[in-house]
């Protein structure tokens, strides 16, 4: 069987999508990040390959993600496509006549406008985190209750209350403030998904038409009382793909099968064994120039892969450690 | 010999051959500070208060690195250069600013430009900062008609050559400026335009900006900024799109803006600091005319003290790609 393999390294989920040849999803998985993206990579490598036949045979492979460098070099990825264009084009290949997409991930929340299936617009949250899934799973902790339990109490309320969902340090006050006035956990927590579905909408929605058919996906998704939310807001059907949270992974699939199949190139795909090797992820701030840069690298046995994260290109050919006396500038 | 210092900031990248012209011939030697660097931004941070904006903390740090190297800093204030315009508050206390956080600073040049208070009053202003060198207000009538016509030339260089900015800057100066040279393409892809709008000292200091001509350019787009647009141009495309201007640098934004909605660019990004007061006004007038006018891509990035530029690389790939496929779709419909 050949297929394509998408890589979705998010702030707090890492997703794989494999899709056969004629871009049907074949098996995903879904795990959490945990702060260490090469271990999540390798792991997800491991669980999808319990999932699959003998004869697969990769075909292409690309990743996404705000780890989407990393995990390129991980992988031997073909194609490194932003999250914004992956999740775009995977809503596109499930519904064809979508107009809005929303996407709420760990850190990042994001509208895409589409019209005649084509990107016309989109936005993303700029310094503001609030709304995100991040800070629901900080509240869920602090009322000692799992993000499940949370989107399903939230669900029952009948009688939201009003919480600020400008900021989420306010909106954490306004809580604290409700639950000791008495009013029910119920109203307080779905008061909060009406303040994050406001902010969203306030925020990355501003000035933005969103026309039906509307899109949710993302990890966030998976809550349903932010959809509830978002459906009372917005007086319309927001639909949730069944495979919300790998999207993004999805797309990735979708954008590496276009690539090969325009290129015809041979896949720079490692293989599965990559989740058995030993990387090791270091940095060391270059003293070369006042700019300081803390350049990241990662290296297989004692061999270095790539380096990012300098301002020039400096470290980034790989061969720089011969042309640099590196013990002066490290 | 006096030693004139010139901080690598704000309106350093629209004026300096201008300034730089003077002061020579007025037989004094001109100094710039290096490229921005990350000990600039930090340096200039600590000595101001918080909510600062970005681009006055880069000059705050070029001031502090001028220390020591120069007898005199020079820093102008632009008042208006047209009737009725206003400016920033920021650039109006410059100096004064300067004085306050930075003590250890050599004595400041200044000259105040303010067309609304006539020409007369410029000339005596001009005078005014020529006797610090000489008492001979000839020469320093020769030595301001030498700076205007070599403001004029460079203009005409970004203009007329289209050289973008720091190119210009060193053909006029003879001064090499750090990175920018133009990457020959290989025309395999349809060339995308990409229209820029903002001020000068955001959209030439790459450090604050995250390389971002540089990177443009690496995804095969030809940038066209506001200064490759002629004045004519500029001003009558802020009149239809916001009546008469009001703030001083208002062209480089609404302006080149108007502009670029209707020439038909393939995407227009605008660069403002995050904080700007004047940006967030322009920079929401011409995203509204985008919205309206629906057929140009327009995205407006913010900058600020991030060190990590991935929001920045996101940001500028998804519109990469956007206008990339759009442009595929269009291609496919007309087969």
């Amino acid at each position: 069987m050949k297929a394509c393999l998408g890589v979705d390294v998010g702030s707090v989920t890492t997703k794989l999508a494999l899709l056969d040849e004629s871009d049907e999803l074949v098996s995903h998985v879904y795990l959490l990040t945990q702060g260490r993206p090469i271990d999540a990579v390798q792991q997800g490598l491991r669980d999808i390959r319990k999932q699959l036949p003998q004869d697969v045979d990769i075909n292409g492979v690309a990743t996404t993600g705000s780890a989407r460098y990393l995990a390129g070099v991980i992988v031997g990825a073909d194609l490194v496509k932003n999250e914004i264009t992956t999740h775009a084009v995977a809503a596109l290949h499930y519904y064809p006549d979508v107009q809005t997409i929303i996407e709420i991930g760990g850190q990042d929340s994001k509208l895409t406008v589409v019209r005649d299936g084509i990107v016309i617009d989109f936005a993303m949250n700029t310094v503001c985190a609030a709304g995100t899934g991040s800070f629901l799973d900080h509240q869920a902790l602090r009322l000692d209750m799992s993000i499940q339990e949370l989107s399903q109490r939230a669900l029952t309320s009948q009688t939201p209350v009003r919480i600020a969902g400008r900021c989420t340090v306010f909106a954490e006050s306004d809580m604290v403030h409700k639950q000791q006035m008495g009013y029910r956990v119920e109203d307080i927590l779905y008061g909060l998904c009406q303040a994050l579905v406001r902010n969203y909408l306030g925020n990355v929605g501003l000035g933005k038409e969103l026309e039906p058919p509307i899109i949710f996906q993302g990890g966030v998704a998976f809550n349903q009382a932010i959809v509830r939310a978002f459906r009372e807001e917005l007086d319309t059907e927001v639909i949730v793909p069944i495979h919300h949270e790998v999207m993004g992974a999805i797309g990735a699939a979708l954008m590496a099968h276009e690539e090969m199949a325009t290129n015809n190139g041979i896949s720079q795909f490692k293989g599965f064994e990559q989740s058995e090797v030993k990387y090791h992820a270091s940095s060391f701030e270059c003293k070369a120039c006042p700019n300081r840069c803390e350049v990241a690298e990662i290296s297989q046995d004692g061999q270095t892969l790539a380096r990012w994260g300098g301002r020039c290109d400096m470290w980034e050919r790989v061969s720089s450690t011969q042309l640099y006396s590196s013990e002066e500038i490290k | 010999m006096t030693t004139v210092g010139i901080p690598r900031a704000l309106l350093y990248y629209q004026y300096y051959p201008m300034w730089k012209t003077f002061f020579e011939h007025l037989g004094a030697e001109v100094v710039v500070s290096p490229p921005t660097t990350r000990k600039t931004l930090t340096e200039g941070a600590s000595r101001v208060v918080a909510d600062t904006c970005l681009p006055a903390k880069v000059f705050v740090g070029h001031t502090v690195s001028l220390v020591g190297k120069c007898d005199c800093i020079f820093i102008p204030v632009i008042r208006s250069l047209k009737s009725k315009t206003y400016n920033c508050s920021k650039f109006l206390g410059l100096p004064d600013m300067t004085r306050a956080v930075v003590p250890e600073a050599p004595p400041i040049l200044e000259i105040e430009i303010d067309i609304n208070r006539g020409k007369r009053r410029l000339y005596q202003d001009i005078y005014k900062l020529g006797r610090h060198f000489t008492w001979n207000p000839l020469k320093v009538k020769e030595a301001a008609t030498a700076a205007w016509q070599s403001l004029l030339d460079y203009r005409e260089l970004m203009y007329r050559r289209e050289l973008i900015l720091p190119q210009a800057m060193e053909e006029i100066t003879g001064e090499s400026q750090t990175g920018l040279n133009m990457i020959l393409k290989s025309q395999t892809v349809p060339p995308t335009t990409i229209g820029l709008i903002g001020h000068a000292y955001l959209l030439y200091d790459e450090h604050i900006n995250y390389q971002l001509i540089r990177r443009l350019q690496q995804y095969d787009a030809t940038v066209v900024t506001p200064e490759m647009l002629p004045g004519n141009i500029i001003e009558a495309s802020v009149n239809k799109l916001a009546g008469k201007a009001y703030w001083t640098y208002e062209e480089e934004v609404v302006g080149a803006g108007g502009h670029f909605l209707e020439s038909g660019v393939d995407g227009i990004i605008g660069i403002m600091a995050f904080g700007c007061g004047p940006d967030s006004l322009m920079m929401d007038m011409v995203h509204r005319h985008a919205t309206r006018q629906k057929t140009t891509p327009f995205m407006c990035l913010t900058l600020e003290e991030h060190t990590s530029e991935t929001g920045v690389i996101t940001r500028l790939e998804a519109f990469m790609d956007m206008i990339h496929r759009r442009k595929q779709k269009g291609e496919a419909v007309c087969v």
